[in-house]
């Protein structure tokens, strides 16, 4: 007897067929199979936070849309909790929650209380727990004040907020978010993750992210799958992602003399601008100790950084070592 | 079913804040009656018809004040399907058809009450012949706000059967305009239909369009007995299962088929 995880999914594939617009000349118009998924297999066990990543158009929402019983599969298994997400529907659904950043569920023209207690009628929630979950959601939420406004009127931070809130009335054991933080500011994106956090820990929820910001994934993902091309192209920590692309450093120096004497060995990039000189290296190449040595001998030093590429730099080399 | 009755109270409650729209839906339901009334005063002053004219203005004015039963739209349901909002209803615990059944019915009801009791409250103030009549009787009233209330059932399902094919086309103005064409034409509200030639009406009144609001007219009217309700109800019925049932397998049929695209 093999013990199964949380989600099992595999070799989950998905075709769409795309018409396109008739060529000149021609009588029928031409269809086009798009595979949106090649092929998929992973696992997620109960109370991960998987980051889920790649370019537009990798698959990661149809996976998501498939997950949460929207969309039937070309061929393939997947199972969450030991339920066929796209057999038996309704059933299922009742532990799932679902976040889609780009959309709403909730009433545009009712105050959202009025949308949450409709849900509540719709998962058939107990009163008592439901005024439990509510009050602990819109505490968490920091939506109090909001509860009587209609939906049109809040700002889109305080949307997301209370979207959220609506998903997760019904305690869902699994939470897909698509792109949860699509739009909003520092602000609703730090107390977007802290409260995930928060409900990861405090509750045990499996919560299945895919996003294009990097900071998400840093800030919650202890794991983190890339999807390219409808193939899954990594899995793992995110350190261990980063290791692999992390090839080149730079380093900002100020010297206090304007013309100080470097010599730097072959390979290495120089840049100089108002006094201040930028050099990139490899440390896989020249060691950092090495090379900080090297910058010491050539002068005193006013002033100097090293800084390691932006992440999201680091993820649009991999996209493209991985011919995405 | 709680999820059900609680849609259906939400979309009322929705409903109740379009009052603006509500005024300007009156103002040109008004007009079309004051129009239509004395397009028909035209036509018999040259040659009368045998129908009496008091009861066709009763008639045009029961087709305006329940219009918007008949062909509003909800357009909050297409535009979660044109923007894919929809998928949002899916990963609900209920069942689609009559979720989306529930809340179109709900808006129907609710649109034309607001709209049509204060229109035939002034349609009862117009003088004879150009406003509307008491029911022809007591029983003739309650037949016909029963017969309302099957023909609301194959409303509900034909504007279903409409949201159904639009998924699928995305864009429900074609269907939506063709499907209304039929609907205003075969329901009375064009032309009602006691004017139509009787070989006509024999095919037309069978149809499900004269299921909706003629025959809760003509109940009203006394243009059909009362003894004819059992008949009428059966019709009614049976077309709404009919339909009902084929909305259910457009809707079926469509969740298999679905895609949701964009991101």
């Amino acid at each position: 007897m093999v013990d199964l995880s949380y989600i099992e999914v595999e070799n989950l594939r998905k075709t769409f067929t795309v018409r396109k617009k008739r060529e000149k000349g021609k009588l029928l118009r031409e269809k086009e199979i798009v595979e949106a998924l090649k092929g998929i297999s992973f696992t997620v066990e109960k109370g991960e936070l998987v980051g889920y990543i790649g370019p537009n158009g990798a698959g990661k929402s149809t996976t998501v849309k498939i997950l949460s019983g929207i969309l039937n599969p070309e061929s393939g298994r997947a199972e969450v909790g030991g339920r066929v997400p796209w057999k038996d529907r309704k059933e299922y659904v009742k532990h799932i929650g679902v976040v889609f950043g780009q959309r709403s569920q909730l009433w545009w023209d009712v105050p959202i209380v009025d949308s949450f207690s409709l849900l509540k009628d719709i998962y058939k929630i107990p009163e008592n727990d439901y005024e439990n979950r509510l009050k602990e959601l819109t505490e968490a939420l920091q939506l109090e004040k909001l509860m009587r406004t209609p939906l049109r009127l809040l700002s889109l931070g305080q949307k997301m907020r209370a979207e959220l809130c609506g998903s997760l009335l019904h305690r869902p054991e699994l939470l897909f978010l698509d792109e949860p933080t699509i739009g909003l500011d520092a602000v609703s994106k730090l107390a977007l993750r802290d409260f995930l956090k928060w409900e990861n820990k405090e509750h045990g929820t499996t919560i299945m992210l895919t996003t294009h910001d990097m900071e998400d994934i840093a800030a919650l993902c202890s794991r983190v799958m890339v999807l390219g091309h409808g193939q899954k192209l990594f899995d793992g920590k995110l350190p261990e992602l980063l290791e692999r692309f992390d090839t080149v450093r730079t380093v900002a120096v100020k010297y206090d003399t304007d013309d100080p004497k470097l010599e730097l060995p072959e390979g290495v990039e120089i840049n100089k601008q108002d006094g201040e000189i930028r050099i990139t290296y490899s440390p896989a190449e020249i060691p950092t100790a090495n090379m900080l040595a090297l910058l010491q001998n050539a002068g005193s030093i006013r002033e100097m950084t090293l800084q390691s590429e932006n992440i999201d730099y680091l993820i649009a080399a991999m996209y493209k070592e991985m011919d995405l | 079913m709680r999820a059900y009755l609680s849609v259906f109270r939400m979309r009322l409650k929705m409903e109740l804040q379009y009052r603006g729209a509500m005024i300007g839906g009156i103002v040109c339901q008004m007009f079309f009656g004051i129009v239509l009334v004395a397009l028909y005063h035209a036509l018999y002053a040259s040659k009368a018809q045998a129908m009496p004219i008091e009861s066709v203005a009763t008639y045009v004015w029961l087709q305006q004040a329940f219009f918007r039963m008949m062909v509003a739209t909800d357009q909050d349901l297409y535009d979660k399907i044109k923007t894919g909002n929809i998928s949002y209803d899916l990963c609900r615990p209920v069942d689609m058809y009559w979720f989306y059944y529930t809340r179109i019915a709900a808006q129907k009801l609710m649109g034309s009450l607001m709209r049509g009791i204060p229109m035939m409250l002034v349609a009862f103030l117009l003088p004879k012949g150009w406003g509307m009549t008491l029911p022809y009787s007591i029983s003739g009233l309650f037949s016909g706000l029963l017969a309302l209330f099957f023909g609301l059932l194959c409303m509900c399902a034909l504007e279903n059967i409409t949201m159904a094919i639009s998924m699928r086309t995305l864009d429900p103005k074609g269907i939506a305009g063709m499907l209304g064409l039929l609907m205003v034409t075969f329901s009375g509200n064009l032309l009602p239909l006691t004017l139509f030639p009787d070989s006509w009406q024999k095919i037309i009144t069978m149809l499900p369009y004269a299921q909706l609001l003629d025959a809760p007219i003509r109940l009203y009217s006394g243009e059909y007995p009362v003894s004819d309700l059992p008949l009428i109800i059966i019709r009614q019925a049976g077309w709404a299962a009919v339909l009902i049932l084929l909305g259910i397998w457009l809707w079926e049929r469509n969740r298999r088929k679905m895609i949701i695209q964009g991101g």
